[in-house]
């Protein structure tokens, strides 16, 4: 069986102090105002003498089954690694349109403005080539993170999927579920923030008629010309990429 | 005369206790006798010196007191002499008042 | 976890030179280092090199990696092998990098040329600036006697050169930032148990915290050891905050304890305890004194009484103590840290530590715990003597039990006002920002414009360093040799670490050994500071086998001491040489040898309590100005009671104006029922005035220019949270 990188995260032991959220920015270098990873929070209005009831949820791209920021690339940037299961962008392919940040229903991608091409965790392959876990893992003061091979049972986080099947709990939007690879587990909140993908039309109709082809077209030098005027042109207008909100 | 003996006796133990008890009391210069201990006596009672390694919070208030009552009969006592009353005082101030059970126990540097 | 241990660290011949020089800084040019921190990354497929240090973004010095790319700091990691932080790196560590990169870092020395707080600046160079401040410590010393001159560093690891500088040059005026911070609880522990313990949270069953915010404050290893007893042995823990912190919200139970009653509660725990016989009764009796006056004394404050001042129902207050006398002595009122808040801090967390002892939560697993051997030499010197200096410190006598090491800010600051006992005109200060972190900010002002001279050294220019004469730019931890220090991690460790230039100096900045270095040579005092670092670490280590080794191949060297029954057969360092309940000392210096309760001070009709605290963003003032940090949390707000907000008219993010006793500012509100009524709560460190801090210059509400100057009676501690504030809605 082919890899699955994942994380499982037990949000329990989050604190909210957001080392994952900075140890991401510095070792990806995310520009001023953007973000790959963050910490959502549940806090009910206080009970006195009550347990506390706050929970902290850190997330980032879930690397999804069925990734649906796949289906509304309109070059094939975009893709799912078959070999790890990483969903990845090709920088050489992508054209800055930004159509599949609403495709994300979990808020996981912006455009950054120096490169003008989409960007999202990609568990950090750089570290990774180095021995390193990603920098959110490593840095995580409560250890709530483990990354691993879920297809490996003999990872850390292949065994922690098998002994908790029935306690595990993904963040799905259910009308576009995506099949997220981000477990929790036992519990997490809040669960009611993923949106609806939201994949355009023109380009979904255009999808629909050439997918299998758009990959190697743009390979080709004419159209990567059009690639370049088009991130130019692209990027410079859309307001995809105004800071997110990180709840 | 015999009356007489007793109690010139007695007043000199009087005499000594007072002194004693004066000297017991501190109220030198702790600031200065620091100074002196560093000067006088850290040249031995240092880690790796001759003596052993002594600071303020080697020991407790009443062993420091105890210590100085009778410090002719220690194993330095010859360099203590070189010392004058008011200077022993300082050193005893400064080893009292930052004693292993004194407000702020010192360790000497 | 990956393995570090294979990764050759090729640091030696580099750091050889780099501890050696003293200003390899000038070359690298600000533009330069910025280009290279967004080069892409097509040049990260060479290998980053890796090299250990501590980080120095709060003061728990937790152990690091520093990933260098090209000479640049591309990554600060944890280092797995740092047991007191149990391998992890924190959002404010992970910001070091952006300490180090700050474009509003001090590059030279600069003097003042305009009024002060003008901010008219010259640079000048490493010589005149020493020369200058070498002749007015001088001049001052001559005019006022030594003693005229006042130092204060902040948390640093060279900060004891400038406590070893002011001794040798001959003033007894020494502050440390701990008096705004941690004195009164320091005071409390070890009036009752001689030390103040360390917390063995991994092994405790029960955890009653009051007076900390473990979860946001964080504080190694307790922070995150606290989460593993939770989470994998089950631990309770017990919040009392008035305010719903992060650590009420994950608590096993809270209650919004009315501020300044913790006393009650406590005071209320041992009444159960002694009149249930909860406790220990042997341990008790051969290891600690004055059970029965602590008997006698809390038989009047039962937890009717309790509930009634502290707003936590009786019947809670009983079930608590009961749960924590079951669980002791694997169980603790978690002893906490700053305890700068009220006018009788000591006696109040006297009140905790007399709990513990109760309980015999003392000297084994799960309870607090002395001090380990960690065998760290200290180098020791002769310092002189100069026959005209005063008696005393400027601030002695103020408070009956100060720490002579530490002194105290608030009332040295009076004394230097007042000029009594005797002239203060002069002001070195290293590393630390009163005008931010003290109360009364205005006074501060004041007072700083009754001095001849002030120097700052710093490595951004703090609102302190703003109103200098001299500003001196030291380097940032990453750029600079320390000395070793002696870190206690609880039953994580006892360990030793140590810092060498990662990368060299930046611009001219110089660490603040080589300019006291440099002040001793031109006042005739350099005997004092013959050395250089790695000669001093190399006396530090003395003795203690293996250690530069592991210090050289782990970046930490672990200390195997004894953890647990340290105390056997030891006397304990009080005056009855027994854990005292009653405080014997105390009681002959006329003050409550056992905690008596009274009221918190009310304030003035409509009036709010003002309290302060910590986010996990943030250390004290010192970061908000760090680009990264500020983008997390960029700016404080006031936290209003959504009943209060209503009273007042005032809609959440709305400006609000506060006024207090001390003076008034500007924020937006946060209407939030995360305060009770009557209390309102707000971070430190921003509503800065110095305009080089560009991204916290007029942003925000600074707490030194709303906070009371009280002070804690007895250790001299800032007590902050007693200002009362009146809240209008901003006219604008």
């Amino acid at each position: 069986m082919s890899a699955q990188y994942a994380m499982i995260i037990d949000s329990s032991r989050c604190i909210d102090c957001r080392a994952c959220v900075a140890a991401c920015k510095v070792a990806n270098k995310v520009p001023e105002g953007f973000w790959r990873n963050w910490v959502k929070q549940s806090l009910p209005v206080p009970v006195a003498g009550k347990p506390g009831r706050g929970h902290f949820q850190p997330g980032a791209c879930m690397h999804c089954e069925k990734p649906s920021c796949v289906t509304a690339c309109p070059t094939g940037a975009t893709y799912k690694d078959a070999s790890d299961g990483i969903v990845k962008i090709d920088p050489k392919l992508c054209i800055g349109c930004g159509n599949c940040i609403p495709a994300c229903p979990y808020g996981a991608r912006y455009r950054d403005p120096v490169r003008r091409i989409a960007d999202k965790c990609n568990y950090c392959p750089e570290r990774r080539a180095q021995g390193l876990a990603p920098a959110c893992v490593d840095t995580c003061p409560t250890k709530a993170r483990v990354f691993g091979d879920v297809n490996d049972p003999e990872s850390e986080a292949g065994r922690l999927l098998r002994a908790n099947t029935n306690r595990l709990v993904r963040v799905v939007n259910t009308k576009t579920d995506t099949q997220p690879h981000m477990y929790y587990l036992a519990a997490t909140a809040p669960l009611d923030w993923p949106a609806e993908a939201v994949i355009r039309p023109p380009m979904a109709a255009l999808i629909k008629a050439v997918t299998p082809g758009v990959s190697a077209l743009v390979g080709l030098a004419a159209v990567g010309v059009a690639v370049m005027a088009g991130r130019e042109f692209l990027a410079g207008k859309s307001k995809d990429h105004e800071p997110r909100d990180r709840s | 005369m015999r009356k007489n003996l007793v109690a010139m006796l007695t007043l000199a133990l009087m005499v000594l206790a007072v002194v004693g008890l004066a000297l017991a009391e501190g109220n030198g210069n702790a600031r200065k006798g620091k100074y002196l201990y560093r000067k006088s006596c850290r040249g031995c009672h240092a880690a790796g010196g001759a003596a052993s390694d002594l600071s303020p919070n080697s020991h407790t208030q009443a062993e420091w007191k105890k210590l100085f009552a009778g410090w002719e009969s220690i194993k330095c006592a010859n360099e203590w002499k070189a010392l004058s009353d008011e200077e022993r005082n300082d050193i005893f101030t400064y080893l009292h008042d930052f004693a292993a059970d004194s407000p702020s126990p010192a360790k000497c540097s | 976890m990956p393995d570090q241990s294979h990764r050759r660290l090729t640091r030696r011949s580099f750091l050889k030179a780099a501890c050696a020089g003293t200003a390899l800084a000038a070359a690298a040019g600000q533009t330069k280092v910025l280009s290279g921190l967004v080069a892409e990354a097509g040049a990260a497929a060479a290998p980053w090199q890796s090299k250990f240090s501590a980080c120095d973004m709060c003061f728990n010095r937790c152990g690091l990696i520093a990933r260098v790319e090209n000479g640049v700091v591309t990554k600060l990691d944890p280092n797995p092998k740092f047991l007191k932080s149990r391998g992890m790196l924190c959002a404010k560590g992970n910001a070091g990098i952006a300490q180090l990169y700050d474009p509003n870092r001090l590059k030279y020395p600069l003097k003042r040329v305009g009024a002060r707080g003008e901010g008219k600046w010259q640079r000048i160079g490493w010589d005149e600036a020493l020369d200058l401040a070498a002749s007015k410590m001088k001049e001052i010393g001559e005019k006022h006697t030594r003693c005229g001159m006042w130092f204060t560093a902040g948390s640093d690891l060279q900060s004891q050169f400038v406590t070893r500088f002011a001794e040798v040059y001959g003033s007894f005026n020494v502050t440390s930032h701990e008096s705004l911070c941690l004195l009164s609880n320091n005071r409390a522990f070890l009036d009752t148990f001689g030390e103040v313990p360390f917390a063995d949270v991994l092994n405790s069953k029960y955890i009653l915290m009051a007076g900390a915010n473990r979860f946001e404050a964080l504080v190694t290893p307790d922070s995150i050891d606290l989460m593993t007893a939770m989470r994998e042995k089950g631990a309770k823990l017990v919040v009392l905050d008035p305010r719903y912190t992060k650590t009420a919200a994950l608590a096993d139970e809270w209650y919004p304890i009315r501020p300044g009653t913790d006393m009650a509660f406590m005071l209320a725990l041992s009444h159960v305890i002694i009149t249930e016989n909860l406790y220990d009764a042997a341990w008790v009796a051969e290891k600690t004194s004055g059970l029965e006056e602590l008997a006698a004394h809390v038989a009047r404050y039962n937890p009717e009484w309790a509930e009634a001042e502290c707003g936590v129902p009786a019947a809670d207050i009983r079930r608590i103590a009961r749960e924590l006398a079951a669980a002791a002595p694997e169980a603790m009122v978690y002893p906490g840290r700053r305890s700068s808040d009220y006018e009788n801090s000591t006696q109040i967390r006297r009140s905790f530590a007399i709990v513990n002892a109760l309980l015999a939560n003392w000297d084994r697993p799960g309870g607090l715990l002395g001090a380990r051997e960690v065998g760290l030499k200290k180098p020791g010197y002769d310092a002189p003597w100069y026959d005209d200096n005063p008696p005393e410190r400027a601030d002695a006598g103020r408070a009956p039990m100060m720490f002579e090491e530490d002194g105290s800010y608030v009332l040295m600051r009076e004394a230097v006002l007042s000029g009594e006992p005797y002239p203060v005109k002069g002001w070195f200060v290293f590393k630390t920002n009163p005008m931010q972190t003290a109360p009364d900010q205005g006074k501060t002002r004041r007072m700083i414009d009754t001095l001849d001279f002030m120097v700052v050294v710093d490595i951004t220019m703090s609102d302190t360093a703003y109103l200098a004469d001299l500003i001196l730019p030291a380097p940032s931890y990453l750029e600079r040799c320390d000395p070793a220090t002696a870190l206690q991690g609880s039953s994580a460790c006892a360990c030793v670490v140590q810092r060498d230039p990662v990368v060299p100096a930046l611009f001219e900045s110089r660490p603040v050994f080589d300019i006291l270095k440099g002040l001793a040579g031109r006042l005739d005092l350099a005997e004092f500071f013959d050395f250089d670092i790695e000669t001093y670490r190399a006396q530090q280590l003395a003795g203690l086998t293996g250690a530069k080794e592991a210090l050289e191949q782990d970046g930490v060297y672990y200390n195997p001491s004894k953890v647990y029954g340290i105390y056997e057969g030891r006397i304990y360092k009080t005056l009855s040489q027994r854990i005292e309940l009653f405080n014997k000392r105390y009681d002959q210096m006329g003050l409550d040898p056992l905690p008596v309760y009274s009221p918190p001070k009310k304030g003035p009709d409509k009036a709010l309590r003002l309290v302060v605290g910590r986010s996990a963003i943030h250390t004290q003032s010192s970061t908000q100005d760090n680009a990264l940090l500020n983008e997390l949390e960029p700016t404080n707000a006031l936290w209003l009671n959504p009943a209060d907000a209503a009273g007042l008219n005032v809609a959440d993010g709305e400006a609000v104006e506060v006024a207090s006793s001390a003076g008034k500012g500007r924020l937006p509100a946060r209407v939030t029922p995360d305060v009770p009524p009557g209390l309102v709560y707000m971070a430190t460190g921003f509503g800065s005035i110095s305009p080089t801090l560009t991204h916290i210059h007029g942003n925000g509400c600074s707490i030194a220019s709303l906070l009371a100057d009280g002070y804690d009676a007895i250790s001299g501690n800032a007590a902050l949270h007693e200002t009362f504030v009146t809240v209008t809605r901003s006219a604008s």
